[in-house]
């Protein structure tokens, strides 16, 4: 049946429907810098979403656990391979996503006989020296959404990612609008707790196209808090080792009780 | 015929380690075929002096810098103790090239474990590592290069102790309880910490850290007194030996200047 070509789109689309379906209660991840690197902060019950790929580079995703797995194993022996056989400066998230991820998703998502990623991720990379931080989303089918910097847009030091396109937008929106890049780790953890409270609450079908109100946004967080527990890591300039990621401890969460 | 050795319904679930990903990728190095080569001796010495030992604040491990070929000194600026990673260190007698090579596989092994399995490599896996790459380079140690001998200094937080291994060229690990020397300048410096450990004033384990380097640089002095081998001190250059300490805070590396004073007062 798909030999005639708008059967293939109409297959791609149902694809498409299927796995935004399965990706849509996904809790969100928030992904932003601070003055000594760069935060990775969810709330989850159990599964870890949070992960170190490489001495820079971060990875935060939501999705089935199988196909995280996969392309978390994909992502690091990449960067492995290429950290061995070249060097760690020659380990880069832009070619990460762009070379051999996204690739690999777009394949698998368009075979429509084979299975599907059902994975969104985001991706952060630690800038050297004064380099700037990247952040990459990358989809299921292999598009990716990086923080910009271009002539047309302007930098971003944020990436998050959430179970809907809505939940998505205003997070970003709710973070543009916040200072944290010159702040302190405890501001960045407050912010990002926020943002994570403002992609969960516009999850869902009826969900309004608006940021919802401070009053909103810190009841829905207190409620939360109570019963999921904050995942997090860092990944730290001041580190005085090649490698500059760091999972949070319950002590450094403390402040926030 | 069907092979009488079934593949495992999990081989491909297995976590599989950083030497494996490399064989498949074609980027690990080439093992030699297992035959001696027939025009040359077995090498017996490795020309240099490597020593570890425990004492008060964990484990010291100290190098000189010569780097021969034969009886040529081709650099004075080796560095045979190597940082694998926050707490360990892996230090080399041999072929330099195999050396580096394998302490770059070592390093990567590590990281590789601890990303993909999300824990941290035991000791008892990081010292069998090492032993496994050992065995993997024996067919070069035949054909009568690329023979490494070394030593690997670790501090094990779980049981919150130092640990000191040495290893041979086949890959057999022995864990020293105070001390290790290899190297062609290594039966001068085992006699002069055996004597200080059985007849000094203090065991080794009892040193404070100023007494441990100023004993680490005599013994390696000792050595370089009687082996060509192994370098000695050349203050106006200003190369001093290599001495790294490993305690349950990491690793630290005794500065030149640090050294410079030592050799000033203590050694002559």
């Amino acid at each position: 049946m798909i030999e005639e070509p708008y059967r293939w789109v109409e297959a791609i689309g149902n694809r498409r429907e299927y796995i935004e379906h399965q990706l849509e209660s996904g809790s969100p991840i928030a992904c932003l810098a601070y003055d000594d690197g760069i935060l990775f902060l969810t709330l989850s019950r159990e599964r870890q979403k949070i992960f170190e790929i490489y001495d820079r580079i971060g990875m935060g995703a939501i999705g089935h656990p199988g196909d995280i797995e996969r392309l978390r194993m994909a992502a690091i022996e990449v960067a492995s391979t290429e950290g061995f056989t070249r060097s760690a400066q020659d380990v880069s998230l832009r070619r990460l996503a762009n070379y051999a991820l996204s690739p690999l998703l777009k394949t698998a998502f368009e075979q429509v006989y084979g299975a599907p990623y059902l994975a969104r991720m985001i991706f952060a990379e630690l800038g050297r020296g004064s380099d700037s931080n990247l952040f990459v989303r990358l989809e299921y089918d292999g598009s990716i959404h990086a923080s910009g910097g271009t002539l047309s847009r302007t930098f971003e030091n944020f990436g998050v990612i959430s179970g809907t396109a809505l939940s998505t937008s205003l997070m970003e929106k709710f973070l543009r609008a916040q200072n944290f890049v010159s702040a302190g780790l405890e501001n960045a953890i407050n912010v990002a707790l926020d943002a994570w409270a403002v992609g969960h609450l516009s999850l869902g079908r009826d969900a309004q196209d608006e940021l919802p109100s401070a009053e909103k946004i810190a009841t829905h967080r207190k409620e939360h808090l109570a019963s999921a527990v904050i995942e997090a890591s860092v990944m730290e300039r001041s580190s005085n080792l090649p490698i500059t990621y760091r999972t949070l401890v319950p002590d450094n969460l403390a402040f926030l009780s | 015929m069907d092979s009488p050795i079934q593949a495992s319904p999990f081989a491909a679930v297995a976590p599989e380690d950083f030497s494996s990903l490399l064989r498949r990728q074609g980027l690990y190095p080439q093992a030699a075929a297992m035959t001696a080569n027939p025009r040359m001796d077995l090498p017996h010495t490795e020309a240099t002096t490597i020593l570890a030992f425990k004492f008060a604040g964990g484990v010291l491990v100290a190098g000189d810098r010569r780097a021969t070929a034969g009886n040529i000194v081709v650099y004075d600026r080796a560095d045979k103790v190597l940082e694998i990673d926050r707490h360990s260190l892996m230090a080399i007698a041999g072929v330099p090239a195999t050396a580096w090579e394998m302490a770059r596989v070592l390093e990567h092994s590590f990281q590789f474990y601890r990303r993909s399995q999300l824990q941290e490599m035991s000791l008892d896996g990081k010292v069998r590592a090492l032993s496994k790459l050992l065995r993997d380079n024996f067919g070069f140690v035949m054909q009568g290069v690329g023979v490494v001998v070394p030593i690997f200094a670790t501090y094990d937080t779980a049981g919150d102790t130092a640990r000191l291994y040495f290893y041979d060229a086949m890959g057999a690990q022995f864990e020293a309880a105070d001390y290790a020397a290899t190297g062609s300048g290594s039966p001068s410096v085992r006699s002069v910490l055996y004597y200080e450990n059985t007849w000094g004033k203090k065991t080794l384990r009892k040193l404070e850290q100023s007494e441990a380097v100023v004993l680490a640089l005599r013994a390696l002095d000792t050595a370089a007194e009687s082996d060509t081998a192994t370098g000695g001190v050349d203050r106006r250059g200003r190369s001093y030996p290599i001495i790294k300490i490993v305690s349950k805070a990491g690793i630290t590396t005794l500065g030149e200047k640090a050294l410079a004073a030592i050799y000033k007062t203590k050694i002559k």
